[in-house]
């Protein structure tokens, strides 16, 4: 499969798993600062747009000029506001303007590229988190309405390097194709399962699903691993 | 390891990736710095870009740069333009299979002021991310000459060009068509189709001096790679293609559409690597469908069944800018043995982007007219429709006069009706019912050309004992990464956790597009080759001086388990490899296929049975079940194979009863949406029982597979609509069935 370590310079993900938030601080790390970053100098918008308008997701601390960083505890820059997200049992704090959407800040800010988008307007399920242990789609919800919320995504399934059994049931059943829509199945399936209100029959099932596309068509295998995990979780 | 691994259910090697959420597609990569690109549509259908408004957009928060036919390459050379960098011409793609640089749209982004379809891009904003660069395009306005726009197939007169080189004729079809004492006459639709790939398209695109790279959700690395080298005029060494995963495709990402063009246009333009991901919206406009088609179809029988002519003629829509043929006719002469057959073709122009390949492109469409053609001609003779089928089966390929490699279409009758349990069908309208429902069962042929490319592939043995496979095709999720792994496993005995595959990438040896259900047939016949040829060279290091095998002769040793063996003894490739300065070997192979084609004729078949449940009290009608037979020669991996038959089956489904791509009388789609587009979801879905048969077809490579991914979406539809028919005896010739049809 893909090396993810292929050494061609551009190829791997740089900042993969490294802050990439306009302004991101992890909790466990306290001493780390918060920073805001603006756009490099070099681009054509830094002649053109105005100061306040610079600020990006780039977060390469080591090109950007000393006297452009925030300081710890700075207030959150003009037009952002400063909430903590917990992910996956790991909390971070952000700076995020009332624009962005949950499923963005996750994927772009904290690189948490697992949850998927494949409609951006609440009709496929490719999105699907659970917020304080509810199932949501990510791209109908703005991120600013999740301070001090409990996130977990398809990063969070899994606990000690160990497949949580709904991926394994998905492994074994061959319940995906491409994979895409996969992260939302599975986040999907996990809160069915442990919804009373969903009976455990396969029609209950079908149509508790039926908020998650698979463009693939694995239905049928998607059906038989949540029937599958259902014994194991 | 004597176990055989082709042939066997393996979990997919890629698996734990994706469901890790570790599987890199696409938009999942971030490239230092990187900019947004957000593409600006056009808002009409058919006319003139008479001005465009950027002012507002340009100040906007973030905006780094818009790029628009004012400060595109092609038109503005670089002196004039600083921003366009040196290289500043832009060149068309031959755009050609042979070449293998064919592209979804020829014309360039921005070549002229003309508007031929909706949401055609006028612009593409980029900025410092994705929120600015989205609502900065927004603000971008235009303003157009309207000129009326062909909206559709559907509501427009013109017959159009003929495609000359779809037309087949043998014998005398309309005489036979005369004289012949039981016809049909009857004119199919089917509504255009979008493919709706989960993964929306995307590119990032990113420049090191004239070296360009690009992350693109794509069918086919290396064909991207020489359009690009075509159209920015550099070869191909310097550009780059890299698609590891796919959030599928199904046609759509055949070959590159221009939204990769404009953000490599971009980058260069800025400095920067640019991420463009197009919207759900667009990815209806600018990223291929399947035209909508019409056919006509003239057949005629004796009293007894047998066929004595077919003539099926059809018209798709092709766009204002290219010329795009949907082969709709070509299994027609194939399907029966039938002495009088003519088939042909015409395109239709319309304000419609280009269309492209979506699964089994043309045979599709065709089976659903040419599958209820004769079911309607079943029930004209009084005749079950398996019978008929039965009484006109061709024994060689008539087209040819070739013999089937293997052709088991019987067998797939036979084991499909059973299974379902035909014989107990009542044939009278309406007959069979449960309750308040009425249930109808139907029938149809699926069938699709095995076709094969040729293949370079290279693998490296390593003495930290991993097997590494690289092939420069990809895994669109059809299961290429395991079949490779399978195929590398098989053949040296190293167990699967051991393997190491390489795929989606145009610097690795070149291999096929993934499309048209010949990845399988083409990959793995050079990967075994190449893994020979590795194992060839490790026997020359075996037996050099100071080597564990020294003095003995290569072809004394033998390769099993990971180790050679001369018989008395056996060393592991790891101890051999140890030994030398590289500490690896690696062998390549490229692969073609040979002159079989001109022994046999190569073809899969298989039958669908399909039940319906026709609720009239509440105008409900649903698939309850489908039984399917489906002979591909060999699985090898009858666990992904089984799934991906399965897979076009629920996407026939959405043929038949759900997916339409609707224009308003302007030309703009007006569900471009998960919501308005209907596709199957998971409570649409019925019992699915598929049995695919095993008859390796060994004519056509060693594995004896001929591809899987297209069968199961031909006939489908047509067995749907039969189905139907015999519920409610209303026959639905236009597809999707509506419920609006059957209510009385
Ligand atoms: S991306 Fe959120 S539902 Fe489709
Ligand atoms: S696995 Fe491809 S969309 Fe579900």
């Amino acid at each position: 499969m893909a090396d993810k370590d292929d050494k061609r310079p551009d190829h791997d993900d740089q900042g993969k798993g490294r802050a990439r938030g306009v302004e991101i601080h992890d909790a466990r790390a306290p001493s780390r600062r918060n920073f805001l970053k603006s756009v490099g100098a070099t681009s054509l918008a830094a002649a053109t747009a105005p100061a306040w308008a610079r600020v990006g997701y780039v977060n390469h601390d080591e090109q950007e000029p000393q006297d452009k960083r925030a300081d710890e505890g700075e207030a959150p820059a003009k037009g952002t506001q400063r909430i903590t997200l917990n992910v996956n049992g790991q909390a971070h704090t952000l700076d995020v303007t009332p624009n962005m959407v949950l499923l963005d800040v996750l994927r772009h800010q904290l690189a948490l590229t697992g949850t998927k988008k494949g409609c951006d307007i609440g009709q496929c399920g490719a999105c699907t988190v659970h917020v304080n242990g509810v199932s949501i789609n990510s791209c109908l919800s703005l991120a600013v309405m999740h301070d001090g919320d409990e996130v977990t995504t398809v990063e969070g399934l899994g606990q000690n390097g160990k497949l949580h059994p709904i991926q394994q049931a998905f492994l074994d059943h061959d319940a995906y194709q491409c994979g895409y829509c996969t992260p939302g199945q599975m986040m999907s399936a996990v809160a069915i399962l442990n919804d009373a209100e969903v009976a455990s029959d396969d029609a209950a099932v079908r149509e508790a699903m039926s908020g998650n596309i698979c463009r693939c068509g694995a239905y049928k295998n998607i059906l038989s691993a949540i029937q599958t995990a259902r014994k194991n979780v | 390891m004597t176990e055989t691994i082709i042939g066997h259910r393996t979990t997919r090697v890629d698996g734990e990736l994706k469901l890790t959420g570790k599987a890199d597609y696409t938009s999942d990569h971030n490239l230092p710095n990187q900019a947004y690109g957000y593409p600006v549509p056009s808002t009409i259908a058919c006319g003139k870009l008479l001005e465009l408004d950027i002012d507002e957009a340009r100040q906007a928060p973030g905006v780094i740069e818009i790029v628009h036919r004012g400060n595109f390459p092609q038109l503005q050379p670089s002196d004039n333009n600083p921003a366009c960098g040196t290289a500043a011409r832009l060149y068309r793609s031959p755009s050609t299979m042979a070449e293998q640089n064919k592209v979804g749209e020829v014309r360039l982004p921005f070549e002229d002021d003309g508007i031929h379809y909706e949401g055609q891009y006028i612009a593409l904003v980029v900025a410092d991310t994705f929120e600015h660069a989205r609502a900065a395009a927004r603000l971008v306005k235009a303003r157009y000459e309207v000129h009326e726009a062909v909206p559709g197939l559907f509501s427009t007169d013109d017959e159009g060009e003929e495609a000359g080189d779809e037309a087949v004729s043998r014998g005398d079809p309309a005489g036979a068509y005369e004289t012949a004492p039981v016809k049909l006459d009857q004119t199919y639709t089917i509504a255009m189709e979008t493919h709706m790939a989960m993964e929306m398209h995307a590119s990032i695109a990113t420049w090191e001096d004239d070296r360009l790279t690009i992350y693109e959700s794509t069918q086919g690395v290396v064909f991207q790679r020489n359009a690009l080298a075509q159209i920015f005029g550099i070869p191909p060494e310097k550009v780059t293609v890299i698609a590891h995963y796919i959030g599928s495709g199904f046609g759509s990402k055949l070959f590159m559409w221009p939204h990769a063009v404009m953000t490599a246009v971009a980058s260069r333009m800025v400095g920067r690597p640019v991420k463009t991901v197009l919207s759900r919206q667009q990815n209806f406009c600018n990223a291929g469908n399947r035209p909508a088609s019409r056919q006509h179809v003239r057949m005629a029988a004796d009293r007894d069944g047998k066929l004595l002519s077919i003539r099926h003629d059809s018209q798709n829509e092709t766009s204002f800018i290219d010329s795009y043929t949907e082969s709709i006719g070509s299994g027609t002469p194939r399907a029966y043995a039938c002495d009088n057959v003519s088939v042909s073709q015409r395109r239709v122009q319309v304000n419609h982007g280009t269309p492209t390949s979506m699964r089994a492109p043309g045979e599709v469409s065709g089976s659903v007219a040419l599958e209820i053609a004769m079911d309607e001609l079943a029930i004209e003779l009084g005749m079950d429709p398996l019978e008929l089928r039965r009484k006109n089966f061709a024994e060689r390929d008539p087209t040819a006069d070739l013999p089937w490699s293997g052709n088991h279409l019987r067998e797939c009758w036979d084991d499909a009706s059973r299974r379902f349990g035909w014989e107990k069908r009542n044939p009278e309208i309406g007959s069979m019912r449960d309750g308040h429902e009425i249930i109808g069962w139907g029938m149809a042929d699926a069938t699709w050309e095995a076709m094969r490319s040729h293949c370079k592939a290279r693998v490296e043995l390593r003495a930290d004992g991993k097997v590494q496979v690289a092939c420069g095709t990809q895994d669109i999720g059809t299961g290429t990464y395991t079949i490779v792994a399978q195929t590398a496993a098989e053949l040296t005995g190293v167990p699967l956790s051991r393997i190491e595959v390489k795929l989606g990438d145009s610097m690795l040896p070149a291999g096929p597009l993934s499309g048209g259900s010949m990845a399988t047939a083409t990959v793995l016949p050079a990967v075994a080759g190449a893994t020979r040829d590795v194992i060839e060279q490790l026997k020359q290091i075996a037996i050099a001086d100071g080597a564990p095998f020294a003095g003995k002769e290569a072809d004394s040793l033998e390769f099993k388990n990971g180790e050679l063996s001369d018989g008395s003894r056996s060393v592991s490739f790891v101890d051999i490899l140890n030994a030398v300065p590289r500490g690896m070997v690696e062998g390549e192979a490229s692969a073609a296929p040979g002159d079989e084609q001109d022994k046999f004729s190569f073809r899969s078949f298989g039958a669908h049975f399909v039940e319906i449940r026709w609720d009239p009290g509440i105008s409900r009608l649903r698939v309850s079940r489908v039984v399917s037979t489906i002979d591909i020669g060999r699985a090898i991996n009858p666990l992904t194979a089984k799934n991906q038959v399965e897979g076009a089956i629920v996407m026939g489904m959405g043929m038949g009863m759900f997916e339409e791509t609707e224009y308003d009388p302007a030309g703009n789609i007006y569900n471009n949406n998960y919501a308005d587009y209907v596709v199957p979801v998971h409570a649409d879905i019925p019992d699915i029982e598929v049995e695919l048969l095993d008859n390796p077809d060994y004519n056509f490579n060693e594995f004896g597979a001929r591809g899987v991914g297209e069968i199961g979406i031909t006939g489908m539809a047509a067995a749907i609509s039969n189905a139907v028919y015999h519920a409610t005896g209303k026959r639905i010739r236009d597809m999707p069935i509506k419920i609006a049809d059957l209510i009385d």
